[in-house]
């Protein structure tokens, strides 16, 4: 993964790609348990929330930036 | 000796303390929650080495709100604010480089425009307005001497602000969260109990009009708060989200339950004032079972699968009861008919509360995810446009003199002037007093450049690292937040003050001290915020002024011309909530009790009664398959009857007592030929008589006692 992508010839950081990448892929595991109503099984949903986006953005920066 | 320890127990903890401690406890757990979003905002704009610190904690303090709930998902409409905004001032730095003229005249408009669509959308999406003309300017800012460098000026600030807003979202949504979810739940559920309670008690004797105007008054509140308190659960909460729509249909079936009910209280109350009470006795009769089906025994749990089995077991004996009833009256045609159309209005209410109870029971009952969709139905606002485009005139005006001012006299800080007074047209602009709060904030303001100067000069010069600038800034800066949450008793106070105090404070790594910077940029900043004061006091605001209520309360007639002309789909909830909304917003500014309040509350209602009926009747016309000439007849009271609302006088009043009387007449002589499709269409016109003729409503001015022999000849 180039670490700037040229997005309309404006360089934007590869990281950022990713941040918005991640924010879609929480957005849609968010509608998902909130569909089938499981948050009721989590203590403090915004914070496992926050913890489940910082996974997914460590995870996807640490693959993708050794 | 006995009474001395309840005195002491009673000393040690009375109500007043443990209010005080309950509302105090709110008010620190916000402050501590502003603290930690300006330092970690502050901390992690330092961390990625952007240029200032202080723009993201300005955006905090511009952001962070205590009655707002959790703020992450609304910082969606934050984000796409500042999105604009950057892209507006590129834009416009590119577009006029060398023309600072043209390029100030449309900053003020675009800063006008931001101004005015925080006005028109009064709820979360106001603050991205906001931003949007912050961040157009701040981006502008810095670059405004070398329009070469905007581009790089335009991403920082868009990080930084960025960085502020989500810092600002994720606090309040990870420390100790307000869970809007468990307020809507607690609020929907005492509505749905008041609403029971009050429909099982109170037909037996008549309600006196003041008691009923504070009624209404409840129930539109009630319908209004919970759409208001909807639309912000379902950013917090997926779960919440899929249940969205079922939410919408019912305060849909609570609107119209409410006003079918009312329309019937209407109806027995006049009744019995007009020497009927037989006929008003014989439908509190009819009204009976549906008390009882409501009232069930002590020893079951009243809850709302039970009142709905029992309100469709009570829905059959109601016609058997009605021919029952109807056979004991006095066999006056006149009469007979008000009973008839009670007798509809009752089985039609009857129906409302048994699908709003049936529905209020599926959402009690199960969680998650529920099957099939149901009818989308949407909460329409009432939106006047002159309050927004006074707005943008105003601020068109302080931002073009201010840049008049600025040009005219080369002063360097002309800028930061310009600034303050986009920021807080935006924020003020929807005050129903802006000259108060903007003079709270004025002062408010000086007072945080004051704690800065003494924290910025005396306090920081000596303090090293991180944790020292906390712990010399904190103590000062944690009165801002303090403040903001005495909004009700302190209009702007806190947010003058958090935001004179982080601006000035103008945090940099490494820090820069300038003594005479920050004199400049004071005196600039307050001049600037004098100035959209000044704005305030020339072009006044209209918000809760008589004039606006006049304006809407025209509006709320003008909805029975919408009930008459728009196009059929989904009106009755756009009816129904625009209704509210407007009454809402009028209510707001009068005094209860006063004459201004009675006219209100008397248009409220005929408006609700005659809207609704024309709606029903409408239905009727297009479902039931009448004879050409009665349809005929009915169109031409729907039509008489919207002319009249438009615009009530005693000559219109006339045509459209005609035009139903005749519509009635002709149905009347239909009636036996076709009862299926007639009996409703002929109960929603004498619906709408009675509301004509009512000698107690809000068109008493314009009726003309027609003499009996009138209609004879």
């Amino acid at each position: 993964m180039p670490r700037e992508v040229a997005l309309a010839d404006a360089l934007v950081p590869g990281l950022l790609l990713i941040y918005l990448g991640c924010l879609l892929v929480l957005w849609v595991i968010d509608t998902i348990i909130g569909r089938y109503g499981l948050y009721r099984y989590v203590w403090h949903p915004s914070l496992f929330r926050v913890a489940m986006f910082f996974v997914l953005f460590g995870a996807a920066g640490l693959i993708l930036y050794p | 000796m006995s009474a001395v320890p309840t005195d002491i127990s009673a000393w040690r903890n009375p109500p007043w303390l443990r209010e005080f401690a309950a509302e105090e406890s709110q008010a620190w757990i916000f402050v501590l929650k502003s603290l930690i979003a300006f330092y970690l905002a502050a901390w992690i704009t330092m961390v990625f080495q952007l240029e200032q610190p202080s723009t993201t904690m300005v955006t905090v303090s511009i952001v962070m709100h205590p009655q707002s709930g959790t703020v992450l998902a609304k910082s969606f409409y934050r984000a796409l604010g500042t999105c604009t905004g950057s892209l507006v001032g590129v834009l416009l730095i590119a577009a006029f480089p060398q023309q600072r003229e043209l390029f100030l005249l449309s900053m003020s408009l675009w800063v006008a425009l931001c101004a005015g669509g925080a006005v028109l959308y009064r709820n979360f999406m106001s603050y991205g307005f906001v931003l949007a003309g912050y961040t157009a300017f701040i981006v502008v800012l810095p670059a405004i001497d070398h329009p070469t460098a905007v581009f790089d000026s335009a991403v920082s600030r868009v990080s930084e602000v960025m960085l502020g807003i989500i810092v600002a979202g994720l606090v309040s949504d990870v420390v100790l969260p307000v869970r809007l979810r468990q307020v809507l739940r607690r609020i929907s559920r005492e509505h749905y109990k008041h609403f029971i309670d009050f429909a099982r008690g109170s037909l037996g004797g008549a309600i006196p009009r003041a008691e009923m105007e504070g009624i209404h008054l409840r129930f539109v509140r009630a319908a209004v708060q919970i759409e208001d308190l909807r639309s912000s659960v379902i950013f917090e909460d997926p779960e919440a989200r899929a249940r969205s729509s079922r939410m919408q249909l019912l305060n849909l079936r609570y609107m119209a339950a409410a006003t079918s009910f009312q329309s019937l209280h209407h109806l027995i109350n006049r009744l019995q004032r007009n020497n009927h009470p037989r006929t008003a006795a014989a439908l509190i009769k009819l009204y009976a079972p549906v008390g009882e089906a409501l009232s069930p025994d002590p020893s079951e749990e009243p809850i709302p699968r039970l009142l709905a089995t029992r309100l469709e077991a009570c829905e059959p004996k109601l016609a058997p009861l009605a021919a029952e009833l109807r056979e004991d009256l006095r066999q006056d045609p006149e009469l007979l008919l008000e009973f008839d159309s009670g007798t509809t209005l009752i089985r039609r209410f009857a129906a409302e509360l048994r699908d709003f109870t049936s529905l209020e029971a599926t959402l009690r009952e199960t969680q998650g995810v529920l099957g099939r969709s149901v009818e989308r139905v949407d909460f329409k606002r009432a939106n006047d446009y002159a309050a927004p485009l006074i707005a943008i005139v105003r601020t068109f005006f302080t931002m073009a003199t201010l840049s008049i001012f600025w040009v005219e006299t080369g002063w360097p800080f002309g800028l930061s002037a310009l600034l303050l007074a986009t920021v807080f047209s935006g924020l003020l602009a929807s005050s129903p007093s802006p000259l108060a709060a903007t003079a709270n904030t004025w002062f408010a303001y000086l007072a945080g450049l004051i704690a800065a100067f003494f924290v910025l000069f005396r306090l920081m010069p000596g303090s090293d690292g991180f944790v020292m600038l906390i712990l010399v800034s904190a103590p000062l800066l944690a009165l801002g937040p303090y403040l903001t949450t005495r909004a009700v008793t302190l209009p702007g106070v806190g947010a003058g003050y958090s935001l004179g105090f982080a601006y000035i404070l103008a945090l940099k790594n490494p820090m820069v001290y300038s003594p005479e910077r920050f004199l400049n940029d004071s005196i600039a900043a307050l001049l600037g915020l004098m100035a959209s004061g000044a704005a305030f006091m020339i072009i006044p605001t209209v918000i809760g002024t008589q004039w606006l209520r006049r304006r809407q309360l025209v509006q709320l007639r003008r909805q029975v011309v919408f009930a008459a002309t728009a196009p059929m789909d989904g009106i009755l909830y756009r009816f129904e909530s625009v209704n509210r909304d407007l009454y809402h917003q009028i209510v707001q500014f009068t005094r209860q009790g006063s004459e201004e309040s009675h006219v209100l509350f008397s248009w409220a209602l005929a408006v609700h009664d005659s809207g609704r009926a024309i709606i029903e009747l409408r239905q009727d016309m297009a479902h039931a398959d009448l004879p050409p000439p009665l349809l005929e007849s009915m169109q031409r009271a729907v039509d008489a009857l919207a002319r009249l609302y438009d615009e009530p006088d005693k000559v219109r009043w006339q045509a459209a007592d005609e035009a139903v009387d005749h519509a009635i007449v002709l149905t009347t002589q239909t009636l036996p030929q076709s009862r299926a499709s007639c009996q409703p269409a002929l109960a929603d016109l004498l619906q709408l008589r009675t509301a004509l003729r009512d000698d107690d409503s809000a068109l008493t001015p314009y009726i003309v006692k027609a003499p009996e022999t009138g209609h004879a000849a």
